[in-house]
């Protein structure tokens, strides 16, 4: 006998953001990426369309990072260029998109200028043809100042600019609107802040199609189960119509996982948790494999090794 | 969940006789509903619809009990933020009858050493599945001995031959194990074995109708100790058959679904399979068969599982007691923090990455985070001050500092009264905590 | 909660002008008002403005003429059932028919209607006899209604319960009784039907028209409504439903709800 299945009847979907702009759109890329676009939970084929598959963005660093030596070894000697390593990254590595962290401005470290991150910026742009997405340091004052010029530097790019919070949303918001990119809106592990931050840039009037939520999710093993809820909560009120939960989510993947302890701890100091190697890559791969059950959009991701697993997870999870 | 007049006047003969004493049926429907009214006022109702109404009330997913203390099943929501997802999945290695002895020596010892402790939990893998690949008999039943002297864990042993099952499981009985799997073809050589031994049997089916049709054969025989088996291995269609499974037992109560799923990972690499297992993990697998046990492979599954399966209305909570990070001294600055588990490995996690040997206390506030906890009057000075005496941590540091959270900043002056301490406010935030090391304890 | 704006109605002066002189202004005008009210859809009622004859045509016009300025989806609501059917057809949205009280004959009429438009039915918990007074038995009509859905294969949500409020003023006692219907019908079936009432209808010739439709509206919502026929430009009103949703934990909360709650 035929068992008549459970669909659900959703009555919208999640927004679509297009990040990235080619020589037509007034940008430089030579592709673009959209995310977001589905209307059923993911990878549920059967209930709706997955218009668009998850991607992947690399994490590059405008100084060197102070990473564990099994990621750092897979980059080789680029690490002290970004433009080279993000090069390495979309050639070698497969990444959908780059994601450039500034670093190198805070002012307790090299306190580099607005106008020479905008140059980093500038020839990372130059070295690749894929969407940047380009978050500042720990200080928001200055990540202000840089963003403006960044943003000005790159008008028409439609870069993917972090980070709006509820607290310091304003500058970034007008830096977008003017120079025409789209912005990560971040809240703390908190569903109601973060669709508030939503219709307050929206009311500056950025258009929702304009943002991305940054959920802050934890690691796994780290309170990964309070970004999951919170996300699916957000899926399900996307797809029930609630156009200010309805952005594309993206997650910090590479930053909160190798924060772990399980990540970076060797095997002689804890032989219980057996070898780093496998270990480190899986707590990186797993945060996104648990992001993604949950609705993650863009993932942000630094081990080469993790990212392909990831990749191949999204291709079991999208092949119909 | 109580049955809807709709259901039940389905299931009612529709003759409005009156006989029960209600004008109609449809009113007679609504008096069950509403529970005052007794279904065996009904003279012509049938035993089918009986037995229908009689099983609607129970459980949406029947608990599936094997092994050691392994229980599958009984899960009552799709989503963990609705309540709570209540038997973490339960995790099985793969050992073939193809092996050698000794490398089935060599797995089992590998499957026992897989126990884990991390953030002041234990994991320990659930069990073993036995499977019969050698095609003989005689070697399943030796390796299930095997297999079964070698651990105490769950097992699991997977035929498609009923005698061969037969033999293996007869002497095993008493461990309760896990048996399939119970097909079309022998279903019913399965299911009375099964029955026999008073142990769950695996049902597999390839697709939904055809494991619908099997679980109402196999019910037929008077058993439901059961355990269902979509028959899918492409990872996105077994996704989809444990999200049907799921939402038709819970949503629908459908009963013939009303079993929980073991799943199979198919992926041939260990760390793509590790990635597929937490698909199902996160996507309402009752129990996994796996094939690698590296402990590198397991303890990331276990921890994701141990998360999703975190009751969202009762935080995992650390002992409020003093706890040391590195090699202590009588210098060692002295952090105070909450037990709520998240909170206080996040500034372990720091604290720790300062390279600075340290104290950190953390204050039972019933697992709240440290605004929350301030907030409902749980991280009072009064409260810390009593912690810091209990803990002793008076006699271990020459020093006199506390360092607090910068929430809670306002609480200094009065702690330090309390106390006699000098209170140092710190980071709101753990990601601060390895700046102000810089800085203040340089 | 839906809010089926209720001014388009030919009882109010300017509607009935416009239906008589053929001028869609004042009618455009509310439909475009009541959206930016907040109303989810607009319901469209000729009433006796017109003659019988004459209602057929004035109801294909009315959904024409809405339709032009505001793509809200639309409540057809009339007791004929030529005039419901002359409307659906030239709906763009799915619509929902107003409305089937709980009597064989219409229920043939209504019920294969709203299959074939993909439409909705608003059911009433009345028959030929009238409302009753308790609400056992306006339970009991709403499952004739619900086992009517199930064999016509019309799909649980696109059926709204109206459980019938009357004038606070003149029929008190049914006031509570309205509350326990909403609260049982969700008892029905599973899924269960949605609710509606015709809210204003509780304030009918009270002075205090504002108040008594705001807390009757709070009431019922905790009770279960889902949807209510009513001022969709009273602000006041509009932010109780807004509030209601969030207190149930309907919808998510944002600082902002009232505005997101309206700007949809």
């Amino acid at each position: 006998m035929s068992v008549a299945l459970v669909k659900e009847r959703y009555t919208s979907k999640v927004g679509e953001v297009v990040l990235g702009a080619t020589s037509e759109q007034g940008g430089t890329r030579t592709s673009t990426i959209t995310v977001g676009g589905d209307s059923a939970l993911p990878f549920l084929h059967f209930e709706g369309e997955l218009k668009n598959r998850p991607v992947i963005a690399m994490e590059v660093n405008d100084i060197v990072p102070a990473w564990s030596e099994s990621i750092m070894s897979q980059f080789g000697d680029v690490l002290n260029n970004p433009a080279v390593w993000a090069k390495k990254c979309v050639e070698e590595f497969k990444a959908d998109l780059i994601y450039l962290k500034l670093n190198g401005a805070d002012p307790d470290g090299e306190n580099r200028s607005p106008e020479d991150c905008a140059r980093i910026v500038k020839e990372v742009l130059a070295a690749v043809g894929v969407p940047l997405i380009v978050v500042g340091c720990e200080n928001d004052e200055k990540n202000n100042e840089i963003m403006a010029v960044i943003a000005e530097a790159a008008t028409g790019e439609n870069l993917l600019l972090g980070l709006a919070e509820q607290d310091n949303y304003k500058s970034i918001t007008a830096a977008a609107m003017v120079h025409k990119h789209t912005i990560i809106a971040r809240s703390p592990l908190d569903i109601n802040i973060c669709k508030q931050l939503n219709i307050l840039i929206n009311e500056m009037g950025l258009p929702l199609n304009k943002i991305v939520i940054d959920p802050m999710i934890g690691g796994l093993g780290f309170g990964i189960e309070y970004a999951y809820s919170i996300m699916e909560r957000a899926r399900l009120g996307s797809l029930a119509n609630d156009k200010m939960l309805s952005m594309p989510m993206i997650c910090t993947v590479g930053y909160e996982s190798n924060r772990c302890k399980e990540a970076n701890t060797s095997a002689e100091e804890f032989p219980g948790w057996g070898d780093l190697q496998d270990r480190g890559v899986l707590w990186e791969a797993m945060t996104a494999s648990a992001m993604l059950q949950a609705g993650a959009s863009v993932l942000i991701m630094r081990n080469p090794a993790a990212v392909r697993l990831v990749q191949k997870n999204i291709a079991d999870m999208m092949s119909k | 969940m109580a049955l809807t007049g709709l259901e039940i006047y389905k299931q009612l003969p529709k003759k409005n006789c009156g006989e029960c004493g209600v004008p109609t049926c449809l009113a007679f429907a609504m008096a069950l509903a509403s529970g005052k009214a007794a279904l065996d006022t009904c003279p012509y109702v049938t035993a089918a619809a009986k037995e229908a109404l009689d099983s609607a009330s129970a459980p949406p997913i029947k608990a599936i009990k094997f092994g050691k203390d392994s229980v599958l099943g009984d899960e009552n929501v799709l989503f963990r933020h609705d309540k709570t997802f209540y038997h973490p999945t339960t995790l099985l290695i793969r050992v073939s009858d193809a092996l050698s002895d000794a490398d089935v020596e060599a797995k089992v010892q590998e499957i026992n050493g897989l126990e884990f402790d991390r953030v002041g939990l234990h994991y320990s893998i659930d069990g073993v599945a036995v499977v019969h690949e050698s095609g003989d008999a005689a070697r399943f039943e030796k390796v299930a001995g095997m297999v079964a002297a070698g651990t105490d864990k769950s097992l699991l042993l997977l035929s498609s031959d009923p005698a061969a099952l037969k033999a293996a499981l007869v002497p095993l009985a008493s461990r309760k194990p896990l048996v399939g799997e119970a097909t079309a073809e022998n279903y019913e050589a399965m299911v009375n074995l099964a029955k026999e031994n008073s142990v769950p049997v695996i049902l597999k089916a390839e697709g939904l109708d055809a494991l619908n049709d099997l679980a109402e054969k196999a019910q037929a025989l008077g058993y439901k100790e059961f355990v269902l088996d979509p028959g899918s291995r492409k990872p996105v269609e077994t996704l989809a058959n444990l999200t049907h499974l799921r939402r038709l037992a819970i949503k629908k109560k459908f009963r013939p679904f009303g079993y929980p799923v073991v799943a199979y990972t198919s992926n041939p690499e260990p760390l793509d399979e590790i990635m597929e297992a937490s698909v199902y993990v996160a996507k309402y697998a009752s129990a996994i068969v796996l094939n690698t046990s590296t402990k590198a492979h397991i303890l990331p599954l276990m921890t994701l599982r141990q998360n999703l399966y975190t009751d969202p209305q009762k935080p995992i909570q650390v002992e409020p007691k003093l706890h040391t990070v590195g090699d202590v001294n009588e210098n060692s600055p002295f952090y105070i923090t909450t037990n709520f588990s998240l909170t206080y490995y996040s500034v372990e996690g720091e604290v720790e990455a300062t390279k600075i040997p340290s104290y950190i206390l953390p204050i039972d506030t019933d697992g709240t985070s440290v605004l929350t906890a301030y907030a409902a009057g749980k991280f009072e000075p009064e409260k810390i001050a009593q912690a810091m005496e209990a803990s002793g941590i008076a006699d271990k540091v020459k020093h006199r500092n506390i360092i607090i959270p910068g929430y809670v900043a306002v609480i200094s002056g009065k702690l330090g009264e309390l106390t006699g301490w000098k209170v140092v406010v710190g980071p709101r935030e753990s990601s601060g905590i390895i700046s102000f090391a810089k800085s203040q304890l340089g | 909660m839906l809010i089926f704006g209720e001014r388009i109605n030919g009882m109010f002066t300017d509607i009935g002008n416009a239906l008589r002189n053929k001028d869609p202004k004042p009618i455009q005008h509310w439909a475009v008002k009541q959206q930016e009210g907040g109303a989810h859809y607009l319901d469209v009622n000729s009433g006796p403005a017109i003659p019988t004859e004459e209602r057929v045509e004035a109801y294909e016009w009315m959904v024409n003429v809405i339709q032009e300025v505001s793509d809200l989806p639309l409540v057809l609501d009339s007791t004929n059932y030529n005039a419901i059917e002359a409307g659906l057809k030239v709906c763009k949205r799915p619509a929902i028919i107003n409305s089937c009280p709980a009597e064989q004959v219409k229920i043939e009429r209504v019920f294969p209607m709203a299959i074939q438009y993909n439409a909705g039915v608003i059911g009433l918990t009345m028959d030929k006899k009238g409302i009753p007074k308790d609400s056992e038995n306006r339970v009991a009509f709403a499952m004739e209604l619900v086992a009517a859905a199930d064999e016509y294969g019309l799909r649980m949500e696109d059926l709204f319960i109206d459980p019938l409020i009357l004038p606070v003023n003149v029929a008190q006692e049914h006031a509570p009784e309205v509350l326990e219907s909403l609260r049982q019908v969700k008892m029905l079936a599973d899924p269960a039907p949605r609710t509606v009432l015709g809210l204003s209808n509780v304030s009918q010739k009270s002075p205090d028209r504002n108040l008594i439709n705001r807390t009757y509206l709070a009431m019922a919502i905790a009770c279960g409504l889902d949807a209510a026929i009513m001022d969709a430009n009273d602000d006041d009103l509009v932010d109780v439903a807004a509030t209601a949703q969030i207190l149930l934990n309907k919808s998510i909360y944002a600082d902002s709800y009232l505005k997101v709650f309206r700007s949809r």
